[in-house]
């Protein structure tokens, strides 16, 4: 039995009774019926309160690639943070149990499927799409649930630095005549326009006090998958007029719309969205590849208390769900207002599902990682540097930032860059030490991002991409990317 | 016919390419692996002689005329003669990626005195020679291109630099022509980034070219490191000190920028050949051999067929192969459809500008000195040595 705990020092120290965790875990496992010597067991400290994960979990590691159920060994998977509130070793017989029961009293949501394809996206999706009635009904706005309770974006004095950057580039080109007609910046993933509003309020300011008339010429290009979202940002920022353009776009493939700006986007500007776009997870041990594949399910227990509170049969509830996540909760209750008499109740039913909506796991060899396509547009074969150097390792793919972040660098003027806060791991190393999703974030869900990767996609077209904290709040787990043309 | 004797052919508006051609993914892996030591030299050096033998062959099926060796064994546009420059250092020799540049440095004036240790290009040029019986083209990047990537603590102002790297190429060039190089290109990927110094490169590139007997193409284009120009504009720069090029063909890029810069041509009354542009290698979109038949017909309004060379735009290496595949065959497509207006005498719908005369007159005009492919007004540089 391999023991492999991926919690920081000081998680184990301060929160962690290791004695009380680990003695009965082993012994518990020690007496278990299983093979011990295909037996591994990870224990994270999962600093998300609400999750898809239960206090003890078990994934098969699959030993081929297809329709076999077969596994060469299995993993067990532990949350430290809550073992000290549950019976440890009752639960690892109940895990072991259900490991060879098949899950049986599970309401399973959806085939198993890679991570990016899960259904908990289509979650995220609805959440940003219905942010109006899930504020509402929680009575917060999102940007409360972000950590500093505010969007990073919206730091004053990390803009205006931002800002005097820009325009110093600027001088420069237009020293030399290179400086084009419009000057271009995006803004990928816009919120509730707060942070638009910050740039460009300043951005106005600033421009009139250095009298260069910069801001007239600039052109600020919102993009937001969602409509909704972009019409509250578009309000944000009316007063600058004709400044702005609000374009509806796929986040994960920003060219596809913003083809046009190929070359020169001065500033692609980029808060908080790169950790909630759809990913993988993929694993190396004992020197074979696996890609973690998933299974959304509801707990037997959640799922009576649901069917319970809402009037619906337990095998009704997959149906459901699946409905609400088609429609929303809006046109939910206008199908059926005998369960859900409005929104608010169906946005209920909705906080319920999500708040017990857990992730079963498993490892499935991969064939190839060039045979693995992280977009359709990026193989796989850029993973292989970061897996094989890593030794045993498991990480996020994060297959839409990565798709996202390789469609925007080619936007960039040659003396652009790209500029975005957000949860970065910035060293391999750290996913032996922590836990970085995914996790939930009010009605979304948060992965870091594997920094890395992005390094690799980043030197791979020609640029440099730097990680660096986020100077006005050094402490915060956010950091700011920086991509610029290199060489 | 054995393979490395030379077929004799005339052809109006011959095809080539600029140097490079796709580099698989494997490709890519390989060569990294060789500098993280995984795979020896030895290995890489097989595997690329596997590769360049595929890329001949490519090109030879897609119908070019003149091929190259598709620069396969190449790290990049410039380590690869920066390591084999006798008084280059480089502080550092690992890579994490093989195509990344090396930090380069000189600290002392590259040594001129001693024996011209050979770069090995001729070497290369003799593999390629021996695998196909089409006219070769060889390109090299430049000295003031290559002069871009070093530290200089040696020299007084960068034009000495740059003129010592030109001797060190021009004793090169003249080991390929005995080696039996006949169509030499000299490319300088970094010359639209700094047009105050056009003068200092041509100078540079008389001092490869001089006293070496081969055709000569200057290569100019607006950079194609990892698939992005490094900068945009026209080539007004070029002109008119490029007028003292000691060269016989000029190849530009047109395709992805438009044809407008065509208008220097006449403008400045150029009296040599023309590398046309015909295919955008920045982009994975397959042109139609139509479009390619327009541009080259637009062409023709300010070059006459007989000095024109048809080509993508620089090297393919960041293209997939399919598409490169495809992208050459509408090139040489497009390219005979033009040839057989010429040869039917069919007045160009385009053409306002010169009249193209029929195949066989043009060939008679103005072939090239060994009766080969006309590479495009290829005996300038050979009479002047």
């Amino acid at each position: 039995m391999r023991v492999d705990v991926r919690a920081a020092e000081k998680r184990l120290r301060e929160s962690v009774d290791a004695t009380a965790v680990f003695g009965p875990m082993i012994q518990t496992l020690g007496s278990a019926e299983v093979d011990l010597s295909r037996l591994r067991v990870v224990c994270d400290w999962i600093q998300y309160r609400q999750n898809f994960r239960e206090p003890i979990d078990h994934r098969p590691l699959l030993s081929a690639w297809g329709g076999s159920n077969e596994h060469n060994g299995l993993e067990i998977a532990v949350d430290l943070r809550r073992c000290p509130d549950i019976d440890l070793t009752e639960r690892i017989k109940d895990v072991l149990k259900t490991a060879n029961a098949n899950d049986q009293d599970r309401i399973t949501l959806e085939p198993w499927v890679p991570g990016r394809e899960s259904c908990i996206w289509r979650f995220n999706t609805l959440y940003w799409q219905a942010l109006e009635q899930w504020e509402k009904a929680t009575g917060r706005e999102y940007e409360q649930a972000l950590p500093g309770g505010e969007s990073d974006a919206r730091n004053r004095e990390a803009v205006q630095e931002l800002i005097l950057e820009l325009f110093k580039v600027w001088d420069d080109l237009d020293a030399r005549q290179a400086l084009p007609e419009e000057l271009y910046v995006v803004e990928l993933g816009v919120g509730n326009g707060n942070q638009a509003q910050v740039f460009l309020d300043m951005f106005a300011e600033l421009d009139e006090a250095r009298g260069r008339d910069y801001y007239h010429r600039l052109h600020y290009l919102m993009g937001d998958y969602s409509p909704h979202v972009l019409e509250r940002a578009r309000k944000a920022v009316a007063h600058h007029g004709d400044r702005i353009s609000a374009l509806v776009l796929d986040a994960t493939r920003p060219a596809h719309t913003l083809g046009f700006l190929a070359g020169k986007a001065f500033l692609v500007y980029i808060s908080n969205l790169y950790d909630n776009l759809p990913s993988d997870e993929v694993a190396s041990i004992d020197g074979r590849m696996y890609q973690v594949e998933v299974r959304a399910y509801l707990g037997a227990a959640d799922a009576q208390q649901i069917s319970g509170e809402f009037g619906i049969a337990t095998d009704q509830l997959g149906t459901l769900i699946d409905r609400l996540l088609r429609l929303g909760p809006e046109l939910l209750s206008v199908s059926l207002p005998d369960r859900f008499p409005d929104a608010e109740r169906a946005v209920g039913f909705w906080g319920q599902v999500w708040e017990a909506l857990r992730l079963q796991e498993r490892y499935v060899p991969m064939e190839g990682l060039d045979l693995y396509q992280i977009s359709p547009s990026l193989s796989g074969e850029i993973l292989r540097p970061v897996l094989e150097a890593a030794g045993d390792i498991r990480m996020h793919v994060n297959n839409g930032t990565l798709s996202s972040f390789a469609d925007t660098l080619p936007l960039l003027h040659p003396y652009g860059r790209l500029q975005c806060h957000d949860l970065f791991l910035t060293d391999r190393r750290q996913y032996r030490i922590g836990y970085y999703g995914p996790g939930k974030y009010d009605g979304s869900v948060v992965n870091w991002v594997n920094g890395p990767l992005l390094q690799l996609i980043g030197n791979r077209r020609g640029f440099d991409v730097r990680f660096s904290p986020f100077k006005q709040r050094p402490t915060a787990n956010v950091k700011t990317l920086t991509a610029q043309v290199r060489d | 016919m054995p393979k490395n004797t030379p077929r004799k052919k005339k052809v109006l508006l011959p095809t080539t390419v600029v140097g490079s051609y796709s580099v698989p993914e494997w490709l890519e892996r390989l060569k990294t692996d060789y500098y993280q030591r995984r795979i020896s030299g030895q290995h890489l050096e097989e595997i690329h002689e596997i590769a360049i033998k595929a890329a001949i062959k490519d090109q030879e099926q897609a119908g070019i005329d003149i091929v190259s060796d598709g620069e396969l064994r190449r790290d990049n546009d410039i380590d690869y003669f920066l390591t084999r420059i006798p008084g280059v250092h480089l502080p550092h020799h690992a890579k994490t990626d093989y195509f990344d540049y090396y930090e380069a440095e000189v600290t002392r004036p590259l040594p001129e005195s001693e024996p011209a240790t050979g770069m090995g290009l001729a070497g290369d040029f003799a593999f390629t020679r021996g695998q196909t019986d089409r006219p070769i083209k060889f390109s090299f990047t430049g000295p003031f291109s290559l002069s871009r990537r070093i530290t200089d603590h040696a020299y007084k102002d960068q034009g000495e630099l740059v003129r010592a790297i030109a001797r060190r190429l021009n004793a090169e060039a003249r080991a390929l022509v005995a080696a039996g190089a006949e169509l030499l290109q000299i490319d300088e990927p970094f010359l639209a980034g700094y047009r105050e110094d056009v003068e200092l490169a041509i100078d540079a590139v008389n001092i490869v070219t001089e006293g070496v007997g081969a055709t000569w193409a200057l290569h100019v284009c607006y950079g194609n490191r990892y698939a992005r120009p490094l900068w945009e504009g026209h080539y007004d720069f070029l002109f008119p000190a490029v007028q003292a090029a000691r060269v016989d063909q000029l190849v530009l890029e047109f395709a992805r920028r438009g044809l407008d810069d065509l208008r220097l041509f006449r403008a400045y009354e150029w009296d040599r050949s023309l590398g046309l542009g015909v295919i955008d290698v920045k982009s994975a979109e397959v042109e139609t051999s139509e479009l390619v038949a327009r541009r080259i017909r637009r062409a023709l309004e300010y070059v006459p067929a007989e000095r024109l060379v048809i080509n993508p735009d620089c090297g393919l290496r960041h293209l997939p192969a399919e598409v490169v595949r495809a992208k050459l065959r509408a090139m040489v497509a497009g390219t005979e459809q033009v040839r057989s207006e010429i040869a039917a005498g069919e007045p160009q719908e385009e053409s306002r500008g010169h009249k193209t005369r029929p195949a066989r007159q043009a060939s008679a005009g103005r072939a090239a000195p060994n009766g080969r492919v006309a590479a495009g007004a290829g005996d300038n540089a050979k009479q002047r040595a």
